[in-house]
Formats: structure tokens, C-alpha cells, sequence
């Protein structure tokens, strides 16, 4: 149990880390009230589909979720193609803006239900079945859009989700942080989060334990597909436009953020807390190669590096092994303090 | 208890990072910064701008002129670098659009912190103070039939390969083509507009079909970069070489074998370098708050005495005459 604190812990020291280099390098901009908006505006996105990756692989049984980032921007186009046929979005902005949620959200959950009915009903591989719905629903994307960039435009509502600030800080995170809340909460307090915990330890277990495995399943991938359509009300939000290719280096990240974060890939372990400080991480070291002016190929290696480094960590004890002041660190932090031998 | 006690350390975590952000002093930029942002990084067309941006600051020692891109093609990562690069407090953006419509919303956040937004490549961008263009496609269009007709004898069978039905630029380029060849009388077009998807193999097929169909062929005329090394290698394989003339968009580099074996007759392209120099230039003249008025002179070769016309948007298109023709003698001069 206490491993899981460590991965904490190591996550908030990674991100200080990173904020204090990045005030050194910039000076102090890095830390200025605009960049650090800028940055957490940045992170929804991905964030939200790492969650949902995370909830994949906490189901077992070889679990993912590769078609957030195509659910996502399939769920962008259609509502903006259906949507503009009988709406404008200058006209009646209120409306419009209220519908496109409404429906970016709807399309997320629909296209979920479909991963999870697959995956439970027909006993198709996770990996295998994502994969195949991540390429219809980029191909469904294209072709309701033409391949190009569909224009959703900046009604009210809308692009004050994408650009404005609630007690400074953006209301795209604010989405973000509070839905990251809410499951948080709902994998500890509910009988779902034990039963997709449980059931991701031991598939065979649950099943005679008399776990409902269908529903654990198409709940999780339809959980999973909502976030992405969240995501893709985001995106629309932000960017103006929306187009099918979108963010096509999002499905790695994603998988990076989630492991990083110390989710089992076996499944049976996830916390979201992690997954959102991991993000977070992967954000500001983004950004700070960006204010250092390096090379993206230097952040692809970072990127590796800290992976790898996790993993060891998940693995080894390496905390105790390279930090000697890990002691204090303990201190402020509240895991115990037990001998770990036995790991 | 362990939880909330976690949380806690979290909120302290975020609330002195916040803290600190606030007094965190806003750094003095003493010279104005241009940042050019690519498609894509490491890719040869690119790495020759970012030649032109190392040329342009040598020449410029008081501005700061640099370039990055992201190390994957999407839109979305390039979306980050420009954001990062707004928060970083840049003076002026030189952006050449991976997907113009998708980073409308973050040029127009951008414009309204009073960064000044130049582009290329992307004459439908709205949120841009001015883009630049190299060449009017028009023009270039004609120039590479020209060049055609001239190697033909403005006479024979001649066809035009493009990279797709769907790509504005090459349909352009062709029309062009086809309005210049209506000079010559004796020049007689055949399966226009084949379609290569800007895959050198598909072409190199397509191209071997069109002389077995039309043995009396003259001339190809090609638009995708890719489009002269598939036709090339079929002209040269039938043994053509130098009775076939082909002109058509390429890259000296790539196509050097086929311009010196002769199966090639000329290349046309633009070069990024010189792209690359003239958006610094613009940027420059708008953070200087210069007029950018009809035949000015960038002080760049080929941007001498731009055409200056209203945008997309509410900005300028500033188009130059920075097309390139090259053939067997001169190509070596640009070597990328």
C-alpha cells in the first residue's frame, strides 16, 4: 500500500521540480499567473482522456481505451456538422452552445457503449476492439466532414468554456478538476469502484463472486467514452474549428500519462489523483522545453526518460535507493513508515 | 486520514505554486523576439528554413529570430508550441500552419495580447496580420508551362499529373498550364489531371501506362513534390531520356540524378529559406509599426517588390515572386 503513496509523492516532488527549474530557466515567467493559465487550459484535453484510458485498464483482462482521441473528435464533428445544418451558431448562440454540449457529451457516451458492448457481449480484446473503433469513428469523422476542418465558430457559452477564467483560473480546467473529483469519489465511495477494482485483479474471481461483469464493463467504456466526448466539447471550444485528425500523438501520450501514473497495466489498481498530477507533469515539462527553446525531439526523450524512471520506481525501490533525504520526504508525506523488505 | 492529509499536502503544493506565480516577476524581454513555428521539425523542407531564420538574425542582431515545430505531424501539438510560446510572451509569431483552420482560435489569443501574427503557406487564414506567400500560383503555373512548351518545341502530346482532385494549389497550377499551352496551337493535351497522391511509385506506374498508351508523348507537366522522381524514373527506364521533356514541382536534392541523366527537363519550387527570411521580415515591419504597402522590398531574393492585397481575414496577403526554376545547370545552386 505504501508504494502507492510513493508514486504520489514522487509525482507532486516531480512537478515542484519542474515549476521551480522552470522559474529558474524563464526568470519567473514561468511562473506568471498568464503561463500557468496557459498551461492548465492545456491540460483538459488530454487529461480527460488519460482518465479514461486509466479506467480501461483498471478493468483487466488486457484493458484500453485507444479510441478516446477519434471518439473524441468524431464527437466534435458530428455535432458541429448536425447541428450547423439547422442552427447557427452566431444566431442563436445559447442554444446552440447548450445543444453542442449536450450532444459532443451524447455522441462520447454512445460510442463507449459500443466499446463496452463489444468487449462484454462479443469477448472481443480490448486492445483489438478499441482499435477497431478508433478507426471506424475517425473514418465515420472523415466522412461526415469531408475530411476538412468543420467550423463550430464561438458561440457565448461555448467559447467562454474554451477561453475565459473563473477566479482565475480556466474553466476548461475547472471541467477537468471537478469530473476528475467525481470519480475519484465514485471508484472510492460506490460499489462500482470496488466490483472494477475486484474485477480487475481476478476477472474469474469476480464472475463467481457473482459480479454484474457486463454491466462493470460497458459502465467503464461508457465512462470512458463520455470523457472523450468531453474532451471533444473542449477541443471545439478551444480551437474554433474541428477536424478528424486532431491530436493524433494524444493516443500515446495518454498511455504514457496512465502508466506514468502508476495504473496497473494488469489492471485492479488506478488512482486518478495520479493521473491527474502525471499530466500535469507531462504539461509543464512540455512547456518548459518550449520557454527553454529546445528541440520537440528533446521532449519525446524527457517524456521516455521520465516513463522509464516510473516504471523502475513502481518496480524497485529506487526512491530509498537514490534519495538519502527521502526521509524528510516521508515525513511530509503521510505513508507509513514501514520496512519494505517485502517488496 | 492518510488520504486527507495527501490532499492537503496537494492544495499546499498548488496554492505555494500559485503564490510564488503572482510574485513571480514578468522578465524584461529588452529585444523583440520572433519565433517561427513549423509543421513539423526535421524534415528537410524545414530544416532549409530554419536556415533562413539563422540567416535573418545574423543579419538582424538586434531582434532574436528562432525556429521550432513538433517532432510528430499534428496539428494539435503544434497548437501547444505556439501556446507556450504566447505565454512565453513572445513579440511576434511566424507560423507556417500545419492546419490553418485549427489554430484560429489560439492566433486570435495571440492577436488580442498584441503579438504580432505572421503565416505562410495558408492565404485562408483568418486571424493573421499578414500571410505570406511565395509566388502567385497563377504565375507559377505558367512559368512551369513555359518552360515546357519551350523544351517541346511548342509542339506534341503533353499530359499534367496532380497530387490530388482536391488540393487547391495543383488544380491551379494546371489550369495555369493549360491556359499558357492554348498559345501554341500544335500543343494537344491528353489525360489531363492524373491524380498521384504524391507517391512517387503510384506515378512511376500511372507514368509508364501513359507513354505504352501514347507513344508519340512530348511532355508531362507535374505538380506534387514526389510527382517528378515517378515520372522520371519511367522516362528513364523507357530510355527516353531528353526526347520526353518533364517539368514540374520537385526538390533539387531528391530529383539531382534524374536532372543530370536528363529525365528531367526542370524543376520548380520555392525556397523555404527565402520564405523563411520574408516572414521574419514582415514580422519585423509590423512590430515596427512600417506601413507594409504594395511593391515594398523585403530585402529578400525573389520578395524584392511583393503584391500586397487584403487577406482572408481582416489581414494582408503578401504575395513575392519567390519561384524557383531549375534545370540540369543551375539546380546545384540550391542544394535541399
Amino acid at each position: 500500500m505504501h508504494k502507492t503513496g510513493e508514486q504520489l509523492v514522487m509525482l507532486v516532488v516531480i512537478n515542484c521540480v519542474l515549476l521551480a527549474v522552470g522559474a529558474a530557466i524563464s526568470g519567473g515567467t514561468f511562473l506568471s499567473v498568464f503561463n500557468l493559465q496557459s498551461m492548465a487550459s492545456q491540460v483538459p484535453e488530454i487529461g480527460l482522456l488519460a482518465i479514461g484510458v486509466m479506467l480501461a485498464m483498471c478493468a483487466g483482462n488486457g484493458g484500453i481505451d485507444l479510441s478516446g482521441i477519434a471518439l473524441a473528435n468524431l464527437s466534435g464533428v458530428l455535432s458541429a456538422v448536425i447541428l450547423s445544418s439547422f442552427l447557427s451558431s452566431s444566431d442563436s448562440e445559447m442554444a446552440f452552445s447548450l445543444a453542442f454540449m449536450a450532444m459532443t457529451v451524447g455522441v462520447g457516451l454512445a460510442g463507449g457503449i459500443i466499446n463496452g458492448l463489444l468487449i462484454s457481449k462479443l469477448n472481443i480484446t480490448p486492445i483489438l476492439c478499441t482499435l477497431g473503433t478508433q478507426m471506424t469513428f475517425m473514418g465515420l469523422a472523415v466522412v461526415v466532414s469531408g475530411g476538412r476542418a468543420t467550423t463550430v465558430g464561438s458561440p457565448d457559452l461555448l467559447s467562454r468554456i474554451g477561453n475565459d477564467m473563473f477566479l482565475g483560473m480556466p474553466i476548461s480546467f475547472l471541467i477537468f478538476a471537478i469530473v476528475a473529483a467525481l470519480i475519484a469519489a465514485v471508484l472510492k465511495f460506490t460499489p462500482y469502484g470496488l466490483w472494477l477494482m475486484l474485477m480487475g485483479t481476478n476477472p474469474k474471481a469476480a464472475v463467481y463472486a457473482g459480479f454484474p461483469r457486463t454491466g462493470i464493463i460497458v459502465g467503464t467504456y461508457a465512462l470512458s467514452g463520455t470523457l472523450s466526448g468531453l474532451a471533444g466539447m473542449i477541443i471545439a471550444a478551444r480551437n474554433v474549428n474541428v477536424k478528424f485528425d486532431y491530436g493524433s500523438s494524444y493516443l500515446l501520450i495518454a498511455i504514457l500519462i496512465v502508466v506514468m501514473a502508476g495504473v496497473k497495466p494488469e489492471g485492479g489498481y488506478g488512482r486518478v489523483v495520479c493521473v491527474v498530477l502525471s499530466a500535469i507533469a507531462l504539461q509543464l515539462m512540455s512547456s518548459l522545453l518550449n520557454f527553454g527553446g529546445l528541440s520537440n525531439f528533446v521532449r519525446d526523450f524527457a517524456w521516455g526518460l521520465l516513463l522509464l524512471t516510473f516504471l523502475a520506481v513502481g518496480r524497485y525501490d529506487v526512491v530509498g535507493f537514490l534519495m538519502p533525504f527521502k526521509g524528510q520526504l516521508k515525513s511530509s508525506a503521510p505513508s507509513p513508515q514501514a520496512p519494505k523488505p517485502n517488496n | 486520514m492518510k488520504a486527507i492529509s495527501k490532499h492537503i499536502l496537494i492544495g499546499g503544493v498548488a496554492i505555494t505554486a500559485l503564490l510564488s506565480g503572482t510574485v513571480g516577476p514578468l522578465m524584461a524581454q529588452d529585444k523583440p523576439v520572433i519565433a517561427t513555428v513549423v509543421k513539423i521539425s526535421g524534415i528537410p523542407w524545414f530544416d532549409r528554413m530554419n536556415t533562413g531564420v539563422e540567416a535573418y538574425q545574423e543579419a538582424n542582431p538586434d531582434v532574436v529570430a528562432t525556429q521550432s515545430g513538433p517532432a510528430t505531424a499534428d496539428a494539435a501539438q503544434q497548437l501547444q508550441i505556439i501556446q507556450d510560446l504566447i505565454a512565453k510572451g513572445v513579440t511576434a509569431l511566424a507560423v507556417v500552419p500545419m492546419d490553418p483552420a485549427v489554430i484560429e482560435g489560439t492566433l486570435k489569443r495571440a492577436m488580442d495580447r498584441g503579438i504580432v501574427v505572421v503565416t505562410h503557406e495558408a492565404d485562408n487564414q483568418k486571424n493573421t496580420h499578414a500571410d505570406v506567400e511565395a509566388f502567385d500560383n497563377t504565375d507559377y503555373g505558367a512559368a512551369l508551362n513555359v518552360r515546357l512548351a519551350e523544351c517541346m518545341g511548342n509542339k506534341g502530346k503533353w499530359t499534367t499529373f496532380v497530387g490530388s482532385l482536391g488540393s487547391r494549389t495543383h488544380i491551379q497550377w494546371v489550369t495555369a498550364g493549360e491556359e499558357n499551352a492554348k498559345k501554341h496551337p500544335d500543343m494537344q493535351l491528353v489525360d489531363p489531371n492524373n491524380e498521384s497522391f504524391d507517391d512517387a511509385n503510384a506515378t512511376y506506374e500511372k507514368a509508364k501506362e501513359i507513354l505504352r498508351k501514347h507513344p508519340d508523348i512530348k511532355g508531362f507537366q507535374t505538380s506534387a513534390g514526389n510527382d517528378v522522381l515517378g515520372v522520371g524514373r519511367a522516362i528513364d527506364e523507357a530510355g527516353l531520356s531528353g526526347k520526353v521533356c518533364l517539368v514540374g514541382t520537385g526538390l533539387p536534392n531528391p530529383s539531382a540524378d534524374l536532372l543530370e541523366s536528363g529525365a528531367i527537363t526542370a524543376i520548380g519550387f520555392w525556397d523555404p529559406q527565402k520564405a523563411g527570411m520574408a516572414m521574419n521580415a514582415v514580422a519585423r515591419l509590423l512590430i515596427e509599426k512600417k506601413e507594409v504597402k504594395d511593391g515594398i522590398d523585403l530585402g529578400v531574393p525573389g520578395y524584392e517588390k511583393v503584391t500586397v492585397k487584403k487577406g482572408a481575414g481582416d489581414g494582408l496577403l503578401i504575395v513575392g515572386n519567390g519561384m524557383v526554376l531549375a534545370d540540369k545547370a543551375t539546380y546545384k545552386e540550391h542544394m535541399f
